[in-house]
């Protein structure tokens, strides 16, 4: 059983613990339209029945239950919330680069700091992750044991498989029935076009949608230097010989294009898009996005 | 192309070392597992031409470093054309100009003594078996040795002896000499070096259409010569020169005072307040004066002498200048007469008085005789009949007056015109008796003969009443009647000419020219005068006698007879006054042949001269009078006689062309202008070695570096500002 500890440090805990205040507000000012008054719509809702066990209240038996079973059930509400988040977490081969911590790494300890925070706001937090197809889907819940559930799924991915994020989050629309928050946490490689047409599909469902792009320095310096091999993560087998002193122009030029357009497409759709990369500590660059969007509202 | 450190040419092998590098790079490569792989590829796909032309590009460039580098480490040769030419043997004439403006001194030194260092170490770095001639242009390029040469030890001996001269450099004759000595020389290669201080005199607008010629002529040859021009030395101006002497007289006699005016003039900008100069008369001081001249002026000293003794005197006035030594004195020889023998040639004979046809001017050439006054007469005149002149009256005569003499015989003509060949001096005048047909045909011959005027017709009338020719009042040019362009020593103009000869012209091109020396007003000649040989005709159109004019009454008459008479027999032949390179020369009695004269030379050496027969006298000649001063020669037997040898007066404006007017020179004449021995060592070093490719190596090394490192950092485009990771907010 894997705990939240050994994703998230002490110190990032105290650091998104302090962040709880504020980040409530920017998550419940996120999901401001989806419901008209959040706080008034709380209720309860019928979840499953578990057997009595000593210590529970005798209120919460279900007596009719009873009268059919003869035996003695606790009928189990779940809280309903205003916010429904899923984090949509990219575990194909191209997320597993970097040399000390991965961008898959990154994103996994990104994903355990914002359930973290979202259940602490109970908060209901699901997740996905996929590669060429969705892998797991675990559904939205608000109780704090969930995060276990979510932590154990981090824990145990692995990268591998080419990234096809378009198709992958078409087929995961009709799944995802009731509106939320979507964060993704990939690194958006692959055809920008049919990631933003992907995009456009969750925002058509009225998601809102939050991109957390995980980039290793590498990627944005391209700082190598003598003949270098590089060897595709994703697909067997391509391997391409050159001197990247030669080539660095052209690839950042190259970047900067690709960066762009998921830029402009991401404006378009109304959609944060939050580069990450992984030098930077990760509860500060969370909390320095919380910070910012903070200050825009 | 040749190398000078060739084993050094083996480093070319390291233009392989970069394609190892390159090699052992790749086979060394990184592995690098890498995500993304999508942007990487675009760029690949898009570059991927373009980065194997700039990796030849850069590994080309990476090779030409050692190769350039290796290159030249082994100092490459050019050797072009010099490659077949270079280090030949080779036929070297260098004219040295030992004019003597190259002894001008400055700091220790003299841009002769440069010149001839550098002649004797152009010709101590000839390659072995080369040919070898030397020129002295002072000397009108003769040559140091007789003949080109291939002992180089020889050349570089009289080289070390050679002095400079106290002539003019004559550069078109220079050239002459080295156009003419190539004619005689062997080897195919061949150079002519012009050791030279570019004085403008010797390089003026006159001089250099004939340096042209002569350039041309040497490029025409069958093996042209490469022609290098060498500066020797920079310009020293500061000159003071006594430039000539003026003697008040034509000719002076014992006990006559003479005047002597010595012209001096400073070439240079240095002020002289008060310039010494020494009047000598044969080597003992006779007087100095004090002049002042001031930059660029010319001045004028007088000096006042009274000859005690008959025979010949140097005169000598020296200014006491600058280091220029050899136009700070000038000297003069003397002939100071005691008499000059004039024989007159009467043609009408009379022993009246004064009906002969010579007793006018008898009485006018020894006034203080006929007078019977106390004091020498200068001129002393014998009159002979046409009959009676023979040789030997000739030879002891200075000056010889045909007065109306009908004809003279064959032997009698030949006689005279030999007299007249050897410095004499004939005067003519016609008369009612003369054969005119035999002056023209034989004293005239169509002007080669002895006679200036070819007298054709009578001209005028004798009788009274009638209107008698006048002289026309001119400026007269010639010494022998200057003195009347004075009015105060009388006019000719009072003269009347009743009856002269009409005279005719000369066929064109026909022997020496006559100069017409005064006019009557009707416009045929007075007297004209012609050069023949070595001596001077004068002939008169009117008689001697007051038959034809009323010359003899006229007070001029007897000046004018002087003058002329004078003048005549002022002709010193073989002349005294020499320009340096001038042969000395003396005409002896035949008993003196095969007899030996001694000549002291300016140095103080004794040369013995044999005295060889020409015609019918004896001769002693001297040629090398390269140095200026006095020349004494002691015939056996005689009083010495002085000749004078000055240093030409051309060289002392040492003025010298400017930089640019000898840069212009050189280009256009086409040749090669070289300004220091290390200059020259380098074009001859080029010429025979070729040229040293190091320095254009070297820069190509440095532009190889320079490109390597701007074209990397070129293809591996420019440093860019760290990727911003801005987020991208909806709102």
């Amino acid at each position: 059983m894997s705990h939240v500890a050994d994703f998230l440090t002490p110190s990032d805990l105290q650091r998104i613990g302090n962040l709880q205040v504020f980040a409530r507000q920017v998550v419940e000012g996120f999901c401001s339209g989806l419901h008209r008054s959040p706080h008034k719509g709380f209720s309860v809702e019928f979840k499953q029945h578990r057997p009595y066990v000593p210590g529970d209240e005798i209120r919460h038996i279900d007596w009719r239950v009873f009268g059919r079973s003869d035996r003695y059930y606790i009928r189990e509400y779940e809280e309903e919330t205003n916010l429904r988040a899923t984090l949509i977490l990219d575990r194909s081969g191209s997320m597993g680069y970097g040399a000390n911590t991965s961008k898959f790494e990154y994103a996994t300890k990104l994903a355990a700091c914002l359930s973290y925070l979202m259940l602490q706001q109970a908060d209901s937090v699901g997740m996905v992750t996929f590669d060429t197809e969705i892998r797991r889907y675990i559904p939205p819940r608000s109780r704090v044991s969930h995060l276990k559930v979510l932590v154990d799924e981090l824990e145990n991915g692995k990268t591998g498989g080419e990234t096809e994020l378009g198709n992958v989050f078409h087929d995961l629309v009709p799944k995802l029935h009731r509106r939320g928050l979507l964060v993704i946490l990939s690194d958006c490689f692959g055809d920008v076009a049919t990631f933003l047409k992907a995009m456009a599909h969750f925002r058509h469902a009225h998601h809102e949608i939050l991109v957390f792009q995980i980039w290793d320095r590498d990627e944005l310096d391209f700082p190598f230097k003598g003949w270098t091999q590089f060897e595709c993560l994703e697909r067997a087998g391509i391997k391409h010989m050159l001197d990247p002193v030669l080539l660095r122009q052209a690839y950042l030029e190259n970047l900067e294009k690709f960066r762009d357009e998921l830029t402009r497409g991401c404006r378009r759709h109304k959609i944060d898009l939050v580069p990450f990369c992984t030098d930077q500590p990760y509860a500060e660059a969370l909390a320095a996005y919380l910070s910012r969007r903070l200050a825009l509202k | 192309m040749t190398f000078l450190n060739i084993a050094l040419l083996g480093g070319v092998l390291a233009l392989a070392i970069p394609i190892i590098i390159h090699l052992f790079h790749k086979s060394r490569f990184k592995i690098v597992v890498w995500g993304a792989m999508h942007l990487l590829e675009a760029v690949i796909r898009q570059n991927q031409r373009r980065i194997q032309m700039e990796q030849w590009i850069l590994l080309a460039i990476r090779c030409a470093i050692p190769l350039l580098l290796a290159l030249l480490m082994a100092r490459p040769l050019w050797k072009g054309a010099a490659k077949l030419l270079g280090d030949t043997k080779t036929s070297t004439i260098i004219l040295l100009d030992n004019s003597y403006s190259m002894e001008v001194a400055r700091a220790g030194t003299s841009n002769w003594s440069l010149a001839r260092d550098e002649a004797v170490r152009i010709v101590s770095e000839l390659k072995q078996g080369s040919e070898v001639a030397v020129g002295l242009m002072g000397e009108g390029g003769a040559g140091l040795l007789d003949t080109p040469t291939y002992d180089t030890g020889r050349v570089l001996k009289a080289l070390q002896k050679a002095e400079a001269s106290s002539g003019a450099a004559n550069v078109p004759a220079s050239l002459d000499f080295a156009a003419n000595t190539f004619d005689q020389m062997h080897e195919s290669v061949r150079q002519l070096i012009v050791l030279t201080d570019f004085q403008r005199v010797s390089f003026s607008a006159q001089e250099d259409s004939l340096l042209s010629q002569m350039i041309a002529r040497l490029k025409k040859s069958a093996a042209p010569p490469s022609v290098t021009l060498f500066d020797i030395g920079p310009e020293v101006r500061e000159n003071v020169a006594v430039e000539s002497l003026d003697f008040s007289r034509l000719m002076v006699g014992v006990g006559q005072k003479v005047q002597i005016r010595a012209n001096l003039r400073n070439f240079g900008d240095q002020r002289w307040p008060d310039l010494r100069v020494n009047f000598r008369v044969d080597g003992k001081d006779k007087g100095a004066a004090q002049i002042k001249l001031g930059p660029r002026e010319k001045g004028q000293v007088l000096f006042t002498h009274v000859f005690d003794t008959a025979g010949s005197h140097v005169v000598e006035v020296s200014a006491d200048a600058d280091p220029l030594k050899a136009d700070n004195t000038f000297l003069a020889s003397m002939q100071v007469r005691d008499r000059v023998p004039v024989l007159l040639v009467d043609g009408e004979p009379n022993k009246e008085p004064l009906k002969s046809e010579t007793a006018f001017a008898e009485i006018a050439l020894q006034p203080f005789a006929a007078g019977r006054v106390e004091l020498a007469d200068l001129i002393n005149p014998r009159v002979v009949a046409p009959e009676a002149l023979n040789q030997q009256m000739l030879a002891e005569s200075a000056v010889v007056i045909l007065a109306n003499v009908r004809k003279l015989n064959d032997n009698q003509l030949r006689f005279v015109e030999e007299f007249v060949r050897n410095g004499g001096g004939l005067l003519i005048f016609p008369g009612a008796k003369i054969d005119t047909s035999w002056y023209q045909s034989a004293l005239h011959r169509d002007g080669k003969g002895l006679l200036p005027l070819a007298y054709a017709q009578l001209a005028g009338d004798a009788k009274p009443g009638a209107t008698p020719a006048s002289v026309v009042s001119q400026r007269f040019e010639n010494p022998a009647l200057e003195l009347f362009n004075d009015p105060r020593n009388g006019s000719m103009a009072d003269a009347a000419v009743r009856l002269w000869f009409k005279t005719k012209d000369a066929p064109a091109g026909s022997g020496e020219p006559s100069v017409v020396l005064a006019r009557l007003d009707s416009g045929d000649p007075l007297f004209a005068e012609k050069k023949f040989g070595e001596g001077r005709v004068i002939a008169c159109s009117t008689a001697l006698d007051a038959d034809w004019s009323n010359l003899p009454m006229r007070p001029f008459y007897l000046p004018l007879l002087q003058r002329l008479t004078v003048y005549l027999a002022s002709t010193i032949y073989p002349p005294r006054n020499l320009d340096s390179g001038k042969p000395i020369a003396a005409f002896l009695p035949a008993a003196d042949v095969d007899k030996k004269a001694t000549l002291t030379t300016p140095g103080g050496d004794a040369i013995e001269l044999k005295i060889v027969r020409k015609g019918s006298l004896g001769v002693a000649e001297f040629t090398r009078t390269q140095r200026p001063g006095l020349y004494t020669l002691t015939p056996p037997g005689g009083s010495p006689i002085h000749y004078v040898v000055n240093a030409n007066r051309r060289e002392s404006d040492t003025s010298k062309l400017t930089d640019q007017e000898i840069t212009d020179l050189a280009k256009s004449h086409g040749v090669l202008l070289v300004r220091s021995s290390a200059e020259y060592k380098e074009h001859e070093q080029k010429r025979r070695f070729g040229t040293e490719l190091w320095k254009p190596l070297l820069w190509a090394l440095l532009i190889f570096f320079i490109a390597e490192m701007v074209l990397e950092q070129l293809f591996a485009g420019v440093r860019r500002k760290p990727t911003s990771l801005q987020p991208q907010m909806a709102r």
